[in-house]
């Protein structure tokens, strides 16, 4: 992590000897998620430092939207594409057809299947599930009964969080997964499936959701239940699950950092069209174990949100 | 040798027995009319017979062969086929397609097989040739087609699969007396060319013009078959009824005709009247006579508000402006509409609540049901018009068509009327019901109701109405008195050309 | 004669049964569980939100149309209520916006639905698009929280040990079941939905049923929004989405006819909780969700197979 922001602050410095005005689309999968919208927020405050007309467009998770989308910025000969999208084999053709155009794509939080991206930055999801893992095996001394609430089937975040935690849990033998349930990343699903889950083990340790929105959902759950020392922790670090972590009802919270890398993929853009080759292509936007010791100081240090 | 012959024909419905030992022989060639009142089992019968129920016992043989039909599919092969009151035509097609549904002629063209159109329409000319009905071209769409041309499709269809014998269930109950003796003299020719056909009709008059003999089943049994020549319409009728009824009208009931009651000057709605004009008395039965497509029914539905009408309505001496149906029923202005499922009923919901939907304003308090006085109106109802129901919460699609009349009838009594317009009354409906309909016209007539009976019977017209005016083409042809006049009277009326 | 009576008798009662079944179905497999009071309690409280929909639903279906937009009209509805009771600083305020609006849309669905005419589908397929979108824009695509703790009662509060929205769910229902039952207006949604033409004839004004069931499936809507708000203490910008699909499977499940003029409002509620039920008793088995949808789906087919195909076997 440190080495990028030594080389984003090298970078910057140069800024200045370039002036010519740069116009970059931004395609945004979806606006419908806070995620989302923080991460936008930063692509936009970069932009505006870089003095980098930026041309944001949701594709309302959309894949035939998005195609359009991305046409209609090739059309309009854009120095740079930052595509965030909605699928990850649905885009190949409007990656290849950036590529004819020679127009840079830089995709942000999935990347594609095919084509040439310049560079590829995303949060290390599977190293997420691991540190959420070893949170529970630690405080749990390897023994207890968990449940596992995982995201949208099929989806890559889903995937590659349970991968990262399965990974070390299964290492613990005295740790039963109990419940392993989805609630598609939703809040509303998150509390009713969390409270049938209570009802049918009297004795339950620790709960993993793999966002913070289920995590909320299950904390309600548990509130309502009337259940007592049940270790919850969340993904994603959205505003309420950092308040979550701040008033002790969600133990740890795996938070990403949308706001900078919607930041570090303009960035990244600028230096892609100014001449710069990412090696490797594949940047990892570092994860935040976030728990009540350090959540004051992470709070200073968003003010954005 | 009959070609067609069933013996001890037994069918049940979930252990109710509907036909009860049937033997009955067509002979090839003959016209065989099947009547019976609703409910006597005629449609299962020929339903059995076309394939569509297997029997629960019985056996039935084509040329004296023993025959089963699993399927209508068996029955046509076997050259037998059903002709229903709703057509099996598919509307977004054309003839030519409608003929040759299923089984399209095709031709191999490199390999792949294509549907042969020229064969479909050459064969289809043919076939309407023969019921020299080529006046309907072969690549019209059915949906533009008259009633009385989808049918002729409907035969021709039968026929260009070879069918031996049809089956047509009431084949004139929505065609012109113009159109149906058309289809006579169509059904006459099939005849002559050794077609046989079983003609299902309420109409006695049409099965004593066209049958050569009729078989009258009544409760599930066969009751007899005759020679037509040798009964007479009394006859037949005592037949379904089982009792003697002595006239098909009940004697005329004296009823005071007083002032004028409505009073329409110069009324016109789109194309289908105009310049209408005519006074109705207060306990006078006016009959609207004419042929289908006239204009009667648009005049009586624009009456009560279902069409926009233009001109002026007096009503007891003030003028009356009938934006929607809600007008007229505040008025006492009642419609009984010639289509009775479309406009008449709510056909899934139970007798009470259709009696009691258009009389809810006197049946609710605050907006509520008052279900001892609903109940006692229904009921009331109900015995006057002797409606055969297993109760009042019977769904009124499991009525009988004469039954489901009354129900139509008793919701406008329970308001007590001052204008009852009864548009085709009993069309539809079996004898004996029609009869206990006729007595309750010159009731109402009797208590002050004025009453406009709409009709294409003319027989109905003539012997129930005080006066009968005639339109045709959208106007009044003339006026008759019922007491002087004769049916020929009327129909020269009804066909009269607008002068030019 | 007992063959029209068995199939209103299927129609009626044979989802009662199949509830009965799932239910017997999973006291059996986890009696210790499953078959407690309390999970009755947590069940209903869960069913609540679906069954407020679905009752707004039926009215709509009730007359031959569909209302698409019952999902995202909870979720904007929801945030309304947690928006304005922020602003405000009243829960009271808060709560009556939610519901006004949802009323109020409800009624735009209705005038689009009865006086522009266009198909009902076509219509609310539309304004839940439209709506969802207006969600976006009120919330800025945030969730909406830290609400006051009045907000909160109508989705966690009890009174006297029964759950709020249980209590919520049962007012609402004989409300409706008295109005559908007892009321002119009533017998005006079942002979609208039944036969437009002919209940036009009987002098019956379509058009204001008409916007009226819309208006009462909006208003419904809205309750349900408010409760999902309340439940959750957050109203989510995308909450509510696919609810539709829910309330609409309670209502068919419960023998309403989807062509109008026929359906049972107890129907509706046992419907809402068939789809509660399996939820509940599928999660707490620890079935795999990829399982639990198909068996949802097979369990909906089933249900509308035995009920319709049950109506055709005794009228044979």
């Amino acid at each position: 992590m440190k080495r990028y922001l030594i080389l984003l602050a090298v970078m910057l410095v140069g800024v200045t000897a370039i002036s010519v005005a740069l116009t970059i689309g931004f395609c945004v999968s979806t606006l419908n998620n806070p995620f989302f919208v923080s991460f936008t927020n930063g692509a936009k405050a970069e932009a505006q430092i870089l003095g980098i007309n930026l041309i944001v467009e949701n594709a309302r998770n959309s894949n035939s939207t998005q195609y359009s989308q991305v046409e209609d910025l090739i059309q309009r000969k854009v120095d740079a594409i930052i595509l965030n999208p909605t699928d990850a084999d649905a885009l190949v053709p409007a990656v290849k057809d950036a590529n004819k155009a020679g127009i840079p794509v830089i995709t942000l939080d999935r990347s594609v299947n095919g084509g040439e991206v310049a560079v590829f930055i995303a949060s290390d999801n599977v190293a997420g599930g691991r540190m959420a893992a070893n949170y529970i095996a630690k405080i749990l001394k390897g023994k207890g009964d968990i449940v596992l609430l995982t995201g949208i089937p099929g989806a890559s975040a889903t995937r590659e969080r349970t991968k990262g935690f399965m990974e070390v849990i299964s290492k613990y033998p005295n740790i039963h997964i109990v419940a392993n349930q989805t609630a598609n990343f939703d809040m509303a699903q998150g509390l009713t499936v969390t409270e049938s889950i209570l009802v049918a083990h009297p004795k339950i340790d620790a709960i993993f959701a793999e966002n913070d929105s289920m995590a909320l959902g299950a904390i309600q759950a548990i509130k309502s239940a009337g259940r007592k020392g049940i270790i919850v922790v969340g993904f994603d670090g959205i505003p309420q699950g950092v308040q979550a972590v701040k008033e002790g009802t969600e133990a740890l919270d795996v938070a990403q950092q949308p706001y900078r890398m919607g930041a570090l993929g303009v960035s990244a853009a600028f230096f892609t069209v100014n001449g710069l080759k990412f090696t490797p292509a594949h940047l990892a936007m570092p994860l935040f174990p976030l728990t009540k010791n350090n959540v004051d100081a992470w709070i200073a240090a968003h003010p954005s949100h | 040798m009959p070609i067609l012959r069933v013996e001890n024909i037994h069918k049940s419905f979930s252990g109710v027995e509907v036909l009860k030992n049937i033997n009955l022989g067509i002979e090839k060639g003959e016209i065989h009319a099947i009547v019976g009142e609703n409910g006597a089992g005629k449609s299962t019968l020929m339903k059995i017979i076309a394939g569509e129920y297997e029997p629960t016992e019985g056996k039935l043989f084509i040329n004296d062969e023993e025959k089963h039909f699993a399927s209508p599919l068996d029955a046509i092969n076997s050259g037998i086929a059903l002709i229903h009151q709703e057509f099996s035509l598919v509307p977004q097609l054309t003839v030519y397609e409608n003929i040759h549904l299923g089984r399209e002629p095709s031709r191999r063209f490199i390999g792949i097989e294509f549907v042969d159109k020229k064969k479909m329409k050459r064969e289809t000319t043919e076939v309407l040739s023969k019921l020299e009905a080529l006046h309907i071209s072969s690549e019209s769409r059915i949906r533009d087609l008259s009633v009385a041309d989808k049918q002729l499709v409907e035969i021709a269809k039968a026929l260009s699969v070879n069918s031996r014998i049809l089956i047509m269930d009431e084949p004139t109950a929505a065609l012109t007396l113009k159109e149906t003796e058309n289809l006579f003299t169509i059904l006459k020719n099939l005849k002559n060319h050794g077609v046989t056909i079983i003609f299902i009709s309420h109409r006695l008059e049409e099965i004593f013009e066209i049958a050569d003999r009729v078989s009258v089943l009544r409760n599930g049994e066969l009751i007899g078959t005759k020679n037509i020549e040798k009964v007479v319409m009394e006859d037949v009728v005592s037949m379904m009824v089982g009792r003697s009824l002595k006239h098909r009208f009940p004697e005329k009931v004296k009823h005071n005709i007083g002032e004028v009651i409505l009073k329409v000057e110069k009324a016109s709605s789109e194309s289908f009247f105009k310049n209408v004009s005519f006074e109705l008395h207060k306990g006078e039965i006016l009959g609207i006579a004419g042929l289908v497509g006239c204009g009667n029914s648009q005049l009586g539905e624009a009456i009560f508000g279902l069409r926009e009408l233009n001109g002026t309505v007096k009503f007891e001496g003030q003028n009356l402006k009938i934006k929607n149906p809600t007008d007229a029923i505040k008025h006492g202005i009642l419609l009984v509409p010639e289509d009775r499922h479309t406009l008449g009923l709510v056909l899934q919901r139970n007798i009470k609540e259709n009696h009691a939907l258009p009389n809810l304003d006197f049946l609710t308090k605050l907006g509520f049901i008052r279900s001892k006085r609903e109940k006692k109106s229904v009921l009331s109802t109900i015995g006057y018009l002797n409606t055969q129901v297993r109760g009042i919460g019977q769904r009124v699609e499991t009525l009988s068509g004469g039954n489901q009349q009354k129900v139509v009838l008793g919701k406008w009594i329970a308001r007590s009327p001052k204008i009852l317009i009864l548009d085709e009354p009993t069309r539809g409906i079996d004898v004996g019901a029609k009869f206990e309909i006729y007595k309750f016209i010159y009731d109402q007539a009797a208590k002050g109701v004025s009453i406009i009976i709409i009709s294409s019977e003319i027989a109905e017209i003539l012997n129930l109405s005080d006066r009968v005016l005639v339109m045709s083409e959208g106007r009044i042809t003339g006026e008759l008195d019922p007491k002087e006049s004769t049916q020929e009277d009327v129909l020269s009326l009804a066909v009269k050309r607008k002068e030019s | 004669m007992s063959k029209t009576m068995n199939s209103d008798f299927i129609r009626k009662y044979g989802v009662i049964f199949g509830l009965g079944g799932i239910i017997v179905f999973f006291a059996i497999e986890s009696p210790q569980y499953f078959f407690t009071i309390s999970n009755f309690m947590l069940i209903s409280k869960q069913s609540s939100i679906n069954a407020l929909l679905a009752i707004g639903q039926m009215f709509v279906i009730l007359t031959a149309g569909i209302d698409l937009s019952v999902g995202s009209m909870a979720g904007l509805t929801g945030a309304i209520a947690a928006g304005v009771t922020i602003l405000t600083g009243s829960v009271f305020w808060g709560f009556l916006a939610g519901l006004a609006v949802g009323a109020g849309l409800g009624a735009v669905n209705g005038i689009i639905v009865a006086l522009a005419k266009v198909p009902a589908f076509i219509a609310t397929l539309a304004t839940m698009s439209a709506i969802a979108g207006i969600t976006l824009i009120y919330t800025q695509g945030q969730p909406i929280w830290n609400l006051p703790k009045e907000f909160t009662f109508a989705g966690q509060g009890e009174i006297g040990d029964i759950p709020f929205p249980i209590i919520l769910m049962a007012i609402v229902f004989i409300i409706a079941w008295i109005i559908l039952t007892f009321t002119k207006y009533g017998r005006h949604v079942y002979a609208v939905g039944g036969n437009i033409r002919a209940s036009r004839a009987a002098g019956i004004k379509i058009k204001s049923v008409l916007i009226s069931v819309y208006t009462i499936s909006g208003f419904l809507a809205a309750l349900g929004g408010i409760v999902l708000a309340s439940r959750l203490g957050t109203a989510e910008p995308t909450a509510g989405t696919g609810y539709e699909l829910d309330a609409i499977a309670a209502v068919v499940l419960g023998g309403t006819s989807l062509f109008g003029g026929e359906g049972w409002i107890v129907g509706t509620i046992v419907g809402a909780y068939i789809i509660g039920v399996l939820n509940n008793g599928m999660t707490i088995m620890n079935i795999s969700p990829y399982y639990q949808e198909v068996v949802k789906g097979v369990v909906i087919l089933l249900a509308v197979m035995l009920t319709s195909f049950g109506k055709k076997f005794w009228n044979e």
